[in-house]
Formats: C-alpha cells, structure tokens, sequence
C-alpha cells in the first residue's frame, strides 16, 4: 500500500528523517556540498510523504471475537 | 414422586438436575447484606428485600471492585444446591444499580485504585505522533465504532486497524474488554496504542468501564491506551488509570493521528524552509567567494606597492652612485695609465694623468704632490 511508495518507511520515520535534515541546517556551518544532497535528500522525503498521505487507506482487520 | 424414596445425595442431584434445566441462569437485584471475603478469594453475601433472602457464592474475580452492605446490586449467577451448605446462587457476575449505589461503589473503587497509585500523572506514557498500528476495543456495530472511523479516515490513512468487537455494556462486557485487551497486548506486534471506545450513556451503560478488571487491565496494558467513554461529562475510572483519555470516539480519533490537511501544510512550510536555508548557504558561498577575492586584492596591491616603493628607493640610490652625476657637479675622474687614482700616494712628479670632466678628457703633467 502506502509503504510501497515510501520504501518500506512508516511515515513516522520518514518525518524523523526529515526532522533531522531540517536540523542540520540549523546547525550553524555547512557545507554546500553537503547542502545540496541534503536539500535533495529533504525534497525525496518530503514527495514520499505527500504521495503517503495522498494514498493511504486505513486498514481494518477484525480480530478474533473475544 | 412421593412414591419414589431418595437419599439426600440423590435429592440434592435431582433437585440441581431440575435447576439447570429450569432455571440455568437468573438475573436478581436486591440489597446486599453480609458481604465478605474469605481467603482473598471466596465471596459470600445475601441479597434481601423487604420479604425474602437469597444466598450467593463466589470467586473475588467476579467482583466489580469493592462492594460493601447496603448497596444495590444485580447478580447473574446460576442457582445451586450444595450438599453441605444448602442454596446458593452461584455468581457468574455483580452489578451495582440504582444511582446511589453506583456512585457509591464508583467511590469506592477509586479510592482502593488511588491508593494504589493507578491514576497518577507519573504512570501516563505519550501516545506515538503517528500510530502505524493501532488495537480498537469497541462494539463494531456501535455508532461510537462508526464514529470513531469516520474521523480516523477524514484525518488519516495508513493506520492499520486490529478490531475487538465486544460488548461495552452488560455482563459480560468487563471479562470481554478485559479479554481484548490482553490479546492485543500478547500480539506477535504490539499494537502501538490500544483504542478502548464507546458512546454516551447512562450510569449503568457506563458501568463496565468503572470495573475493577477492566480499570486494572487498562492501567497494566503494555501498549499505551487512549480511553473514550461517553460525553464530557462522564468520567469513568477507566479513563482516569488510561494514558491519555477523549471525550468522545471523535475526540479520541483526533487524538490518536494528525490531520493529513495540516501535515501537507506543513510539509509545504518544511519545503520553503528548506529552499531558503539552501538559498542563505548558496549566498553564503558566494559571500565567502567574494570575501577571498578582495582580499586577495589587497594583498597583492599591498605586495606590488611595497616592491614598487623599494624600487623606487633602490633607483635613487642606485643614481647617486652614478659617478656621471659627479661628473656633471663638476668633479672629475682621474687616471693613471687606465686606472682610477684615489689618493696622492698613487702620483709621483712627472706621472702622466688623465682628467675625465663631464664633457670630455684633459689629459696633464704631474709637476706637485702635495700630501693631506
């Protein structure tokens, strides 16, 4: 479903991932080298993300009745 | 069946054989009187009414949480006679009704349970931002179900869903959500939240989620719990020893995911964010760039005027040292045989000397030397 299009990724990890490449900018000094992968590291997340909520469905699985 | 002669065993086997079949179950409400507890483990009480008294027995685990004399209260339990102790109802599950007696076992309950420590703050553990997957404990034909779905599917996707469908009011509604949530919390996967919902109602609808089983198998729970029981106004004690409690399934539903219509807001902030923090490091850069040129500038300007002026020194000093500039002050260059003469002591009388002026040779006799 929705993973296929993320990777294998939760969504959950994928807003970590961006978080922290969000932070990096932050962080003071760098480098535009690095800047530039990192930028199109966020882009690639960030187009995972939106086609993951554009998706997803909501699954339901009933379990055994108790 | 006068005719037949039974012993008392026989008596006591025909007289349950006659019981179960006529009356396997009986539902009876009454005052309770004579509770107690035997052994941590054994119950016995009556329920009376204004003519009659009835015997019950039982196990503590059918117990809703603490009862004492005087309450009201509706058992189902199925009718026995015991060979040594006579009639009894044997209790399958306990109920208090009427609004008094509620209230007062709800008071009850919740003070054993505080004392315990079941509600404290430090106990509640946050619920994930973005549940993957999620235990739900409800009816599945409920509207609190319905509700509760709608909301999740309006603000989310993704989520995947495990279902116990149990009843959320009745007798059998304690052991059944009790049941639920102990499966989910021995799933292969834990569940990241366990969802325990249902609707409003009255105070007897309400009263599985004030169950001491229930309150326990909530506060136990492995997977945190988010508990929605009713409107706002009525709190029950399940959601007092939950993690974190909703007002209603709707509520619960917002709680538990975000709203996808936020997120790509915010994914769309995130994506300017980045665009200008990419632009500030490109500027940056450049900045660094220019700032290495100029100063490359200055130091090769510094550098070249520096040479320049000691060239510039050196050239003076050099024209001083250029003996035609003497010459032209009107000092000559004398000559003995091609070789420059520095002192007297080079001349005797007689000696042929050339004088070397700026404008030409004149050539002389040595005819003095005069020392100093």
């Amino acid at each position: 479903m929705a993973k296929k299009s993320t990777g294998g990724k939760s969504y959950a990890q994928l807003s970590a991932e961006l978080g922290e490449v969000m932070d990096w900018f932050e962080g003071g000094e760098v480098d535009l080298d690095e800047a530039l992968a990192k930028y199109q590291q966020a882009t690639k997340l960030i187009e995972q993300m939106e086609n993951y909520l554009k998706t997803a469905a909501n699954k339901i699985k009933k379990i055994n009745k108790v | 069946m006068q005719d037949v002669v039974l012993s008392p065993s026989d008596f006591v086997a025909l007289l349950n054989q006659t019981l179960e079949f006529a009356y396997p179950v009986v539902t009876i409400e009454g005052e309770l009187s004579g509770f107690r507890i035997s052994k941590n483990r054994w119950v016995y009480f009556d329920l009376q009414d204004e003519q009659a008294t009835v015997k019950f027995f039982g196990t503590v685990y059918a117990l809703p949480g603490p009862l004492q004399d005087g309450l009201k209260v509706r058992v189902v339990g199925a009718p026995r006679f015991h060979p040594r102790f006579g009639f009894s109802v044997n209790i399958q599950s306990i109920t208090p009704t009427g609004e008094g007696s509620i209230k007062k076992a709800f008071q009850l309950l919740r003070a054993k349970l505080e004392r315990e420590g079941l509600f404290a703050p430090e106990r509640k553990r946050p619920l994930p931002p973005v549940p993957g997957r999620v235990g739900l404990v409800t009816a599945a034909n409920s509207a609190a179900y319905h509700d509760f779905i709608k909301i999740l599917n309006e603000r989310w996707g993704g989520v995947e869903i495990l279902l116990a469908d149990v009843y959320v009011q009745g007798d059998q509604a304690p052991a059944q959500i009790t049941g639920a949530i102990e499966i989910l919390n021995k799933s292969s996967i834990l569940p990241e939240v366990i969802v325990i919902t249902r609707g409003g109602g009255g105070a007897d609808d309400l009263a599985a989620f004030n169950d001491e089983r229930v309150v326990r198998a909530v506060a136990a729970s492995r997977a945190p719990t988010l508990v929605a029981v009713g409107h706002e106004v009525d709190l029950s004690l399940a959601e007092l020893a939950a993690d974190v409690r909703a007002s209603t399934p709707s509520s619960a539903a917002q709680i538990l995911v975000p709203d996808r219509t936020a997120e790509l807001a915010s994914l769309d902030v995130s994506c300017q964010s980045l665009k200008r923090n990419l632009a500030t490091v490109y500027d940056r850069a450049v900045m660094e760039l220019v700032d290495s040129r100029d100063t490359l500038t200055v130091q090769m300007t510094s550098r070249l005027n520096t040479t320049a002026e000691r060239l510039h020194t050196l050239s003076r000093l050099v024209a001083l040292l250029d003996p035609g500039a003497a010459l032209r002050r009107g000092y000559a260059i004398i000559r003995k045989g091609g070789k420059n003469i520095r002192s007297v002591r080079q001349v005797k009388i007689g000696d042929r000397l050339s004088l070397q002026l700026q404008d030409g040779t004149i050539g002389a006799n040595t005819t003095e030397v005069i020392n100093g």
